[in-house]
């Protein structure tokens, strides 16, 4: 043992530039949706139009995925004990593998083209399964989990749904590319594709980590131990019988199942906005008032699913889209964003015995306000145009400045990381 | 044994990080000091692990973690 203090060396961390390529290049797929929508004024019509198929998912399998694949490779070595072998070459494999086949899959869906649809599905399929086996053997390794956080256990919870949310997109993108034959109706794999994505992987993630960032970022008191205890392991299981009854075509099941897993939805949003009241916080950040607008339309998404199972409307199910989508997963996405990329380069800075700056001065909370307010002004331009279709084009207009807007702020945060690093 | 106690609950990141930092690299041979923090600090524990200080750790009831971290 040295008598003077050893340094402290942080090997186990990702390098910064593992998650940081997933950050950087998620807004390009918000900026291409934003295009989609700028061009196409029919394209919130129906959840069934080509350019709706491609917009949902250039947002979710490209803007949301990327960034919780990179989040996840920084947040389970962190929170559950979980480093990832190899991590940049991890980082490396997924990026290209995930990043390339949502482009092509959003491509096909939107062309029409069988070729597009299947290589995207394979090409993402592959990315995903590399990460998730990386993942196991991350989560294998780490120490057991202690104390009363249940986010390790809910993130492992969260993987085994994106596992079963690749198996129905590799069959639909078989049902679309090749005609592969299914013994039940094509909406009933889609709809299981679909919930499975939003609530079993994006929903049971996104508890998973507000469980942690929530208390941690904006100074709240914790997730009340028993809300934390039952709702994914809940959520889960309603998710699973649910399937089973749409599967088994038991339409009173499915319809009670379902106003089930919204009233679970909504609870989490209810929760966690009465831990954003109580928050010690004198004034909330730009960060904070982004977190809780995505609550809001949390609330205001399940409002909408409760309205498409009394109305046929084929606007319903569209507006809970773009409630849960953009609203929801984008604004609190882009909250979480705000407080990671710039953590993680003081972080890096700081284990390169740099004398890192202020968080606040690596990225301004007034350029991440101005924003989050063009978000808001996206959000709300997406809803009307739900109902007014005319609008569409400005909606995506909004849209493409939001995430070129999101992207230069993160650009902002590592050109300052890159100057304090080299000065 | 000289043992502090450094409490870094209830702060924002990067801050409980910057005071447990803090605490540690002015440690000297043979003291120990107690650090409170909201949540298990897993990175910090490896590191701890690698430079050969001597940590025990463990949950308390209000749900914070207690951490006895001494340099040998």
């Amino acid at each position: 043992m040295s008598s003077a203090n050893p340094g402290l060396a942080y090997e186990d961390t990702p390098p910064l530039s593992a998650p940081l390529r997933f950050f950087l290049t998620a807004p390009l797929f918000g900026i291409a949706a934003g295009v989609l929508l700028l061009a196409d004024g029919e394209l919130l019509v129906s959840r069934w139009t080509p350019g709706a198929l491609s917009a949902v998912h250039l947002f979710a399998a490209g803007f949301m995925l990327q960034v919780m694949l990179g989040a996840l490779l920084q947040i389970l070595p962190v929170v559950a004990g979980a480093g990832f072998p190899a991590p940049l070459r991890i980082a490396t494999i997924t990026h290209a593998l995930v990043g390339s086949g949502a482009a092509s899959l959003a491509y096909g869906l939107g062309a029409g083209s069988p070729n597009a649809i299947i290589a995207g599905g394979v090409l993402l399929a592959a990315g995903l399964l590399t990460f998730l086996a990386a993942s196991l053997v991350a989560l294998a390794r780490a120490a057991p989990a202690q104390g009363a956080s249940r986010t390790p256990r809910d993130l492992r919870l969260a993987l085994g749904a994106l596992g079963l949310t690749t198996l129905f997109g590799i069959m639909l993108a078989l049902v679309l590319g090749r005609g592969l034959a299914l013994p039940f109706a094509l909406p009933t794999l889609v709809d299981l594709h679909a919930i499975w994505a939003w609530l079993g992987w994006g929903g049971l993630l996104l508890a998973a980590t507000s469980w942690v960032v929530v208390p941690m970022f904006q100074i709240t008191p914790a997730y009340p131990a028993r809300f934390t205890q039952l709702w994914a392991p809940v959520t889960l299981a309603v998710l699973t019988l649910w399937s089973v009854s749409l599967l088994a075509g038991v339409e009173l099941a499915v319809s009670v199942l379902g106003s089930v897993l919204i009233a679970l939805s909504a609870a989490f949003a209810l929760q966690t906005l009465k831990l954003q009241r109580s928050t010690r916080r004198s004034t909330p950040d730009a960060p904070f008032r982004a977190f809780r607008m995505s609550m809001i339309a949390l609330v205001g998404s399940v409002i909408a699913l409760l309205l498409a199972l009394l109305h046929d409307a084929p606007q319903w199910p569209v507006l809970a889209g773009v409630l849960v989508l953009h609203g929801t997963f984008a604004g609190a996405i882009s909250a979480m964003l705000y407080k990671i990329v710039p953590f993680l380069t003081w972080l890096h800075l700081t284990q390169a015995r740099v004398r890192a700056p202020n968080m606040k001065k690596l990225l301004p909370d007034v350029l991440i306000r101005r924003q989050i307010l063009v978000h808001g002004a996206a959000l709300g331009a997406l809803v009307l145009a739900v109902f007014v279709p005319v609008l569409t084009p400005l909606a995506g207009l909004l849209v493409v400045i939001e995430f070129g807007w999101l992207l230069l702020n993160l650009l902002h945060a590592v050109r300052e990381w890159h100057r304090a690093a080299h000065a | 044994m000289n043992a502090q106690t450094v409490d870094a609950r209830g702060l924002e990141p990067p801050e409980p990080f910057e005071r447990a930092m803090e605490a540690i690299m002015a440690l000297q041979p043979g003291h120990a000091f107690t650090l409170l923090l909201d949540r298990m600090p897993h990175p910090l524990l490896r590191v701890l692990d690698r430079d050969g200080y001597m940590h025990d750790e463990r949950f308390r009831e209000d749900g914070c973690v207690e951490i006895l971290i001494s340099r040998p």
